[in-house]
């Protein structure tokens, strides 16, 4: 399964949301994703792709399809694609 | 005065889920106490437990569950069973609140966090860890789910906790600045730490060598201390009026709340606070000890405790102490903490519709436990006037409550 498609079904699980239904350019508060909720969710994503997410960057994640933009960029960074 | 109605009962509980197979099994004298995993054992040095084979997945989804402590999803479970079966209409939620008990809170969150980072050295927290252990995270998230707006609170007074909350929510309801009230109290502690502080107090009972769910026996001769059990119970309590102008269901009439504190010793019970307690609820019910035809007693089977309960009780109710049933329901469900008074009290409602619950495995009685107890079998009596329940806490808090017939 591809990046976006795990965080797909990360987020799925985790916001009990069918995962078809989920629009990756879709701001994530429009999901009914709460920054707290996000935040816990971001932890579960950094563990399943074992990378790591910046403050910073953090900040600039809106959408589901950011997100996977910056977990693609850290596996490159670390080799791991 | 506005007196305050119960309307609506949920209880999580290691003699079942509902309120109905928890009476069920309360009538039976079927012990939800059993031999705890033996890893869990061997690591504390407890032996037995009243443990819950809990499946959150009917009650929660699967993701939520997972970010909820553990008495959290107890308390969401018995809240939202008290509230459908009231069929409170909540017009105005700004005019309901959530008053909530729990001794320790989000324990099992708090202890999991502590094994990864001192356990295991790995410093990097899951960031609900705050939200799913904080003490009020189980009444908050109560009231977050139903949009319950109006007063919350939480109490924390160990043994006492959801009496406690049950008898402020009363209070609330009949000072006027809410309608309604969910009441009640969550706990969750079997966890390897907390089992083994409680173990290095010495007044977790042993295994009973023949029967793991006699292990807990109130008020025996034989009786070698409490067992810890685990889960929650709600209530909704609303202005009675209302309630009778809706045509609800009225389980009962919270008609008496004592509360007082021994400032005695941190652990040691003192007769003269109970005695207290006991009295203003009765005061506060308008009721004579003759009134009352059973008591729940808080009866954990320490040596001390049960008796000077007894003698307490006996001290207010004088003659009528001869007439007045009394059982510990503990060596039934276990000890539930923060957690028992709203329990105990789902298991005093039972008796006020005249099925009054044993106190299980009790064959020797201790005569200095001088009581008229319910033995073993439940007994069957036409229905009570009033009854009372019992809670006293480590810390010296004691809350007596009283429900009346409604």
């Amino acid at each position: 399964m591809d990046t976006l498609g795990r965080i797909r079904q990360l987020a799925a699980k985790e916001f009990s949301i069918n995962p078809e239904g989920l629009d990756p350019k879709a701001p994530l508060d429009t999901l009914g994703i709460d920054s707290l909720s996000f935040i816990e969710f971001m932890f579960k994503v950094e563990d399943e792709f074992g990378v790591s997410v910046s403050d910073e960057e953090l900040k600039t994640i809106k959408t589901l399809s950011d997100l996977e933009r910056h977990v693609a960029a850290a596996l490159a960074a670390a080799g791991k694609t | 005065m506005r007196r305050v109605a119960v309307t609506g009962a949920g209880v999580v509980s290691p003699l079942g889920i509902t309120l109905e197979e928890f009476h069920r099994s309360l009538t039976a004298g079927r012990s939800g106490i059993r031999r705890l995993a033996p890893e869990l054992a061997a690591r504390s040095g407890a032996q037995v437990g009243a443990t819950l084979d809990w499946n959150p997945a009917p009650h929660l989804k699967e993701g939520e569950a997972a970010n909820l402590d553990r008495a959290t999803q107890f308390a969401l479970s018995a809240a939202a069973q008290a509230i459908a079966a009231s069929g409170l209409p909540m017009k105005d939620r700004d005019r309901v609140g959530v008053s909530w008990g729990t001794g320790m809170g989000g324990a099992n969150t708090l202890e999991a966090s502590y094994q990864q980072t001192y356990g295991k050295d790995d410093w990097r927290m899951r960031p609900l860890t705050v939200v799913m252990s904080m003490s009020n995270a189980s009444g908050s998230n109560v009231a977050v789910r139903h949009g319950l707006r109006g007063p919350f609170a939480n109490y924390s007074t160990a043994c006492s906790s959801s009496a406690m909350a049950l008898g402020e929510a009363m209070r609330t309801i009949a000072a006027g600045r809410a309608d309604a009230m969910v009441a009640g109290g969550a706990e969750a502690l079997l966890t390897p730490g907390v089992l083994a502080a409680w173990q290095a107090l010495r007044t977790l009972a042993p295994a009973d060598a023949a029967d793991a769910g006699a292990s807990c026996k109130p008020f025996d001769k034989r009786r070698a201390g409490l067992v810890l059990g685990e889960g929650a119970a709600a209530f909704v309590l609303e202005e009675e009026s209302a309630a009778r102008a809706r045509g609800a269901r009225i389980y009962a009439l919270l008609t008496g709340y004592g509360n007082t504190c021994d400032a005695v010793h941190m652990s040691r019970p003192d007769r003269d606070g109970q005695v207290r307690a006991m009295q203003q609820a009765l005061a506060e019910a308008g009721l004579t000890p003759r009134d009352i035809g059973y008591i729940n007693a808080h009866g954990t089977a320490t040596a001390v405790g049960d008796v000077v309960e007894a003698e307490a009780i006996n001290a207010v109710f004088g003659q009528a102490a001869r007439e007045v049933r009394v059982s510990s329901t503990k060596s039934l469900h276990g000890h539930l903490l923060g957690g028992s008074g709203a329990l105990e009290f789902a298991a005093a409602l039972l008796a006020l519709e005249g099925v009054l619950p044993p106190t299980g495995f009790l064959e020797q009685p201790d005569p200095a436990c001088a009581l008229r107890h319910v033995a073993r079998q439940a007994e069957r009596v036409s229905p009570p006037r009033a009854v009372m329940s019992n809670s006293f806490a480590f810390g010296g808090s004691n809350v007596v409550l009283v429900a009346t017939r409604g």
